[in-house]
């Protein structure tokens, strides 16, 4: 993006006045050459929040990436050479990822960075790794700007955005509830670009906003929007709020008792948020894009792996967050093996486009990394609480209404927002 | 018009919650001339003894763990909201003994000594209680919706309001109407006077600060069945707590209270028709009592000035 | 306890070593850092960081005013700077110029506030003022991007004198934010020397005695808000260089504490170096400690607890006392320390 500022006749002329600056600075672009020798290690940077608001989730994440990491130095590694990862916490600070992501590239020497689920730590950390060429995987962090007008050619993004869930769910909603909608959204650029998908939904299936409440970021009360609602009495109410507001949310409308009515749309629900929480918190539809009981096989044997590797682990069952960091993390990998190098270029390469066949990713749908934006488009699920929870069974928290393919819920204003840096003006190297 | 009247009741509970919030925290800066910015850790502190104290904790596997179990949750409940706060002033006072070397300095030392108490409590809570949300329950009687004219309210809510207004009285005439009021209160603002009654000056304060930190215990407890509870709760304590003295004037009690429910107020009739200044008419209300009267609502020229 | 009184640093001719010290280790930096396990982007924020810790000393050391919501005034020099080079023009010199401005005009506002007020009333009004930026930032994503933050800020080349300089490497922005602090430790140097200096310092020792001695107290303090606003203002604006974005936790609560913490441990109350020691030691405990355990905050905070209670002269203040130690039992002075 800033580099997209200078013109090549400025970068040249600043080198030859600068000669004395140059001489330690080195040529802009640079090759890098960490790995002469093939059976030096590929080092991976865990970029995941271990304190903050995001502790919780980042935790969960890096369960996930380690997995996958100790899966294929089981078999051997990848091309013949061993995995190594190093992690140190963001902090769910946006200005310590970008200090992480300088110290991992420049002097943990990595070649890869994984991991982010606040949006504004992922953009700082691809900030960073795109000006030095490093690949980085976003796992969880499911802002549409991340794979819209903040994308990078060398960041991939791996949830599903608020967009997708959007689409899956508002023309169903209007259908089967009603058109008289109201929205309650955050008031930051997540909330506004989530409510804008649904708003352009609405208008397009038939449905009305009757009212839009604003709710500020760091809200613990929402009684006064509550009271609101039920002035105005809605069909449905879409709700896109987050973080730690979406947890002080979720309670009140417990125990106000309206989760029932009216009917509900809300963003995705975290597994790492609710987890271990009454049902009774989770209400009206959610998203989410991997559920530890769907109904296909290879589940339960990875929901088992899950349990023997992490015995200690207050979380008995993996969720959303986990698979993402699994998956993610599995996928670069084989790319790595597939380009047959790790030429930062030649991994991209393998990365865009790459179809994963549903069987593999345990979902109802191919999915596939659209070279136009670097997400991954997949199936995207709308749950509910299910309404056969025991006691017995209760991590068994969801009950899942509806797979959607993900071509029926592309974010089709994702392409338009976002322009990927060619591959020449990114710097190339071997990790 | 009666449009707003769900709100203007609505405002009010909100106020009296933030009322409880700050009430420890004014305690604190009032007669020990300390900001303590680890109120929000021993609010959250508070919370997470009492989710121990209702789940029988660290008894658990024990014979006795299953008889407390056994018991009925309103029995448990209630020794929660005892043993919770007893707990939080224990710490709160192990945080006075490590506050004396900085009495007699500026104030930035009790400031800059609670900052660094808020990180170590924040992480020890992380490795004590798990990073994980966790949920406090409450007993039935006191849970769930209850209609009023017409309109949906957290019957929770009513009894937390109500609890904070019997919290707010009773701290009231504890430092009014008893002769350790009276005490305390000579303690914020002639210290040789209290020596020379015969009293043990440091005791007091110790006392003094378990008993803050006790209310900022109790406040946690109350607020994060509403909240959701994690071990960062306590951030969105401070600051409210915080522009809530400001705006009341340091060390006027009722000021605290008042600026509260002004607050409550601006907070509950902003997010039903403003909703994006709701957390705004807080700084607003911030600036414009301070702009007219510098030293808040109810503030007089104090002696912490110097 | 001992403080700033106690070691003199009167002449200018008595500053020549340590600057030169300081320019030298600054000089060398690029070879050094990665020979020690550290790396350039390091060297960036540090030396960013002391720019703000030194101004910030100004108003905390020197004046005896206790802000803590400094913070506010680093974000407002990063905006500035970014939205300067993505609304205005690709300039170095502009965008600093816009940072300092910006900056300096927010701390003269907020000035006029808190400066007739002292003690734990400055203290307050200085966080509550911090928290409304700070709320602000947030609130007006439009300009600054919320809490995503205002990405994609250019390092713009330097140009001085028609010769141009690429600042797209860290080393080279190291040298920029070096030059810039060095000007700093020399203007605040002169500074804290000059009568302005010692009114400040007198006000830090008896406000009411400043008064009656003829001096309209409040406008010092104004000046050394404004002043100290100003250099955290061209702090952030290096510091949205180095990040190539701004954004609002800089302005928080928590992070306004971190610079008090910083220039406290090393011991701004008793040195002008003080802030300089504090940077480092917290730069190089977080990245270190960082890396080796999860909980490294709880063992920051314990560091930190003990030395407000135990050493709060700071780094510079035990060195200054064991270097005294050295020289021949000069007792007094650590019992003075002790007494306080």
């Amino acid at each position: 993006m800033s580099q997209g500022k200078f013109t090549r006749r400025t970068l040249l002329g600043g080198a030859a006045a600068g000669s004395a600056l140059t001489v330690f600075a080195g040529p802009w672009k640079h090759n890098r050459v960490w790995a002469q020798a093939s059976d030096k290690p590929i080092r991976i940077g865990l970029t995941s929040d271990a304190s903050g608001q995001y502790a919780n989730s980042g935790a969960s994440d890096r369960r996930g990436m380690m997995m996958a990491i100790d899966e294929a130095n089981e078999r051997g590694g990848v091309l013949g050479r061993k995995i190594q990862w190093v992690h140190i916490d963001t902090e769910t600070v946006p200005a310590t990822g970008s200090r992480v992501a300088e110290r991992m590239i420049t002097r943990e020497e990595c070649g890869f960075l994984i991991g982010a689920v606040h949006s504004g730590v992922a953009n700082a950390i691809s900030q960073v790794a795109q000006k030095y060429g490093v690949i980085y995987l976003n796992t969880n962090s499911s802002s549409p700007t991340e794979a819209g007008q903040n994308c990078h050619r060398t960041k991939f993004v791996w949830d599903g955005n608020g967009t997708n869930f959007a689409k899956a769910a508002v023309k169903n909603a209007i259908d089967t509830y009603g058109k008289n909608w109201m929205l309650l959204t955050n008031d930051y650029v997540w909330g506004h670009d989530t409510a804008k998908a649904t708003k352009a939904l609405l208008a397009q299936y038939g449905g009305e906003v009757m009212e839009e409440i604003l709710i500020p970021q760091g809200t613990r009360d929402f009684s006064s929007a509550l009271l609101r609602v039920q002035q105005q009495k809605p069909a449905v109410v879409s709700a896109a709020i987050g973080g730690d507001d979406q947890k002080a949310f979720r309670q009140q409308v417990a125990q106000l008792g309206m989760g029932a009515n009216p009917a509900w749309i809300n963003s995705q629900q975290d597994w790492p948020d609710v987890y271990g929480l009454p049902i009774d918190n989770l209400f009206g539809v959610f998203g989410t894009t991997w559920y530890y009981k769907l109904d296909l096989p290879g589940v339960a044997d990875f929901v088992k792996t899950y349990q023997e590797r992490y015995p200690d682990t207050q979380m008995r069952v993996p969720g959303n967050v986990f698979y993402n960091g699994y998956m993610s993390t599995r996928e670069l990998l084989s790319a790595v093996e597939r380009a047959g190098s790790t030429n930062n270029i030649a991994v991209i390469k393998a990365l865009e486009g790459h179809k994963m066949p549903a069987a593999d990713r345990m979902q109802h749908h191919d999915a596939w990394i659209d070279p136009a934006t670097h997400q991954v488009q997949q199936t995207i699920y709308l749950a509910t609480a299910n309404s056969k929870w025991t006691e017995a069974d209760k991590d068994g928290l969801f009950e899942i209404v509806t797979n959607t393919a993900p071509d029926a819920v592309l974010d089709t204003a994702a392409p338009e927002a976002c322009k990927l840096e060619s591959y020449e003006d990114t710097p190339s190297f071997d990790a | 018009m009666t449009d707003i009247l769900p709100h203007l009741l609505n405002g009010l509970t909100l106020g009296l919650l933030f009322a409880l919030i700050a009430l420890g925290f004014t305690l604190i800066v009032g007669v020990m001339e300390v900001i303590n910015l680890a109120h929000g850790s021993l609010f959250a502190l508070g919370a997470y003894f009492a989710l121990t104290v209702l789940g029988a904790g660290w008894f658990g596997d024990t014979a006795f763990g299953a008889w407390w179990l056994s018991l009925a949750i309103e029995t448990r409940y209630v020794a929660a909201l005892l043993i919770g706060p007893l707990l939080a002033a224990l710490a709160g006072m192990a945080l006075e003994l490590c506050l004396r070397p900085t009495y007699g300095k500026a104030p930035l030392y009790g400031l800059l000594l609670t900052f660094g108490a808020a990180l170590v409590i924040e992480e020890i809570i992380r490795l004590g209680w798990g990073t994980g949300e966790q949920n406090l329950q409450v007993p039935a009687a006191i849970n769930g919706p209850i209609l009023v004219a017409g309109f949906i309210y957290s019957k929770y809510k009513f009894f937390a309001a109500g609890f904070s207004l019997v919290a707010i009285v009773a701290v009231w005439l504890f430092l009014e109407r008893t002769p350790y009021g009276a005490i305390i209160k000579a303690g914020a603002h002639d210290s040789e006077m209290v020596r020379a009654l015969g009293y043990d000056l440091s005791k007091l304060r110790l006392l003094v600060f378990g008993f803050g930190a006790a209310l900022a215990g109790l406040a946690g407890i109350i607020m994060v069945p509403i909240w959701g509870l994690r071990p960062h709760v306590g951030i969105d304590v401070v600051i409210p707590a915080f522009l809530i003295i400001v705006i009341g004037g340091i060390g006027s009690f009722w000021g605290a209270v008042v600026a509260a429910l002004l607050v409550g107020l601006a907070v509950g009739i902003t997010g039903a028709y403003a909703g994006a200044w709701a957390t705004m008419s807080m700084y607003i209300l911030l600036i414009v009592v301070v702009g007219f009267r510098s030293r808040g609502l109810f503030g007089r020229k104090s002696a912490l000035e110097n | 306890m001992i403080s700033l009184a106690d070691i003199p640093s009167r002449s200018p001719v008595q500053a020549y070593g340590p600057v030169a010290l300081l320019a030298l280790a600054l000089a060398t930096a690029p070879w050094w850092l990665p020979a020690i396990g550290l790396y350039q982007y390091l060297g960036v924020e540090v030396a960013i960081w002391m720019i703000f810790a030194l101004g910030f000393n100004l108003l905390f050391g020197y004046a005896g005013l206790h802000s803590f919501g400094h913070g506010a005034y680093l974000g407002i020099g990063a905006y500035a700077f970014g939205l300067f080079q993505q609304n205005v023009a690709l300039s170095l010199w502009g965008g600093l110029g816009a940072a300092i401005l910006a900056a300096g005009f927010a701390g003269a506002i907020v000035g006029v506030f808190v400066s007739h007020r002292r003690g734990i009333y400055y203290a307050l009004l200085t966080i509550a003022f911090g928290q409304v930026f700070w709320f602000s930032s947030m609130k007006l994503y439009g300009i600054t991007g919320g809490e995503d933050g205002l990405l994609g800020i250019p390092r713009p080349p330097l140009t001085f004198f028609g010769l141009e300089f690429d600042l797209r490497s860290n080393v080279a922005l190291f040298y920029l934010s070096a030059i810039f602090l060095l000007l700093t430790v020399l203007i605040l140097w002169r500074l804290v020397n000059s009568p302005f200096g010692r009114v400040l310092q007198a006000i830090r020792q008896n406000e009411t005695r400043a008064r009656f001695a003829g001096y309209e107290v409040w406008r010092f303090k104004w000046a050394a808000f404004v002043i100290s606003a100003m250099f955290a203002g061209l702090a952030g604006g290096l510091f949205s260089m180095a990040q190539q974005s701004a954004y609002p936790d800089v302005m928080s609560l928590h992070q306004s504490g971190l610079i008090v913490m910083m220039v406290l441990v090393g011991g701004g109350l008793v040195s002008f170096w003080g802030p300089v020691l504090g940077v480092i030691l917290y730069f190089v405990a977080r990245d270190v400690l960082g890396g080796l355990t999860e909980t490294w905050l709880l063992w920051y905070g314990l560091m930190f607890m003990a030395m407000v209670m135990l050493r709060p002269e700071g780094v510079a203040g035990m060195l200054h006392l064991g270097w005294k130690r050295l020289r021949g039992g000069e007792k007094p002075a650590v019992l003075a320390a002790e007494k306080a």
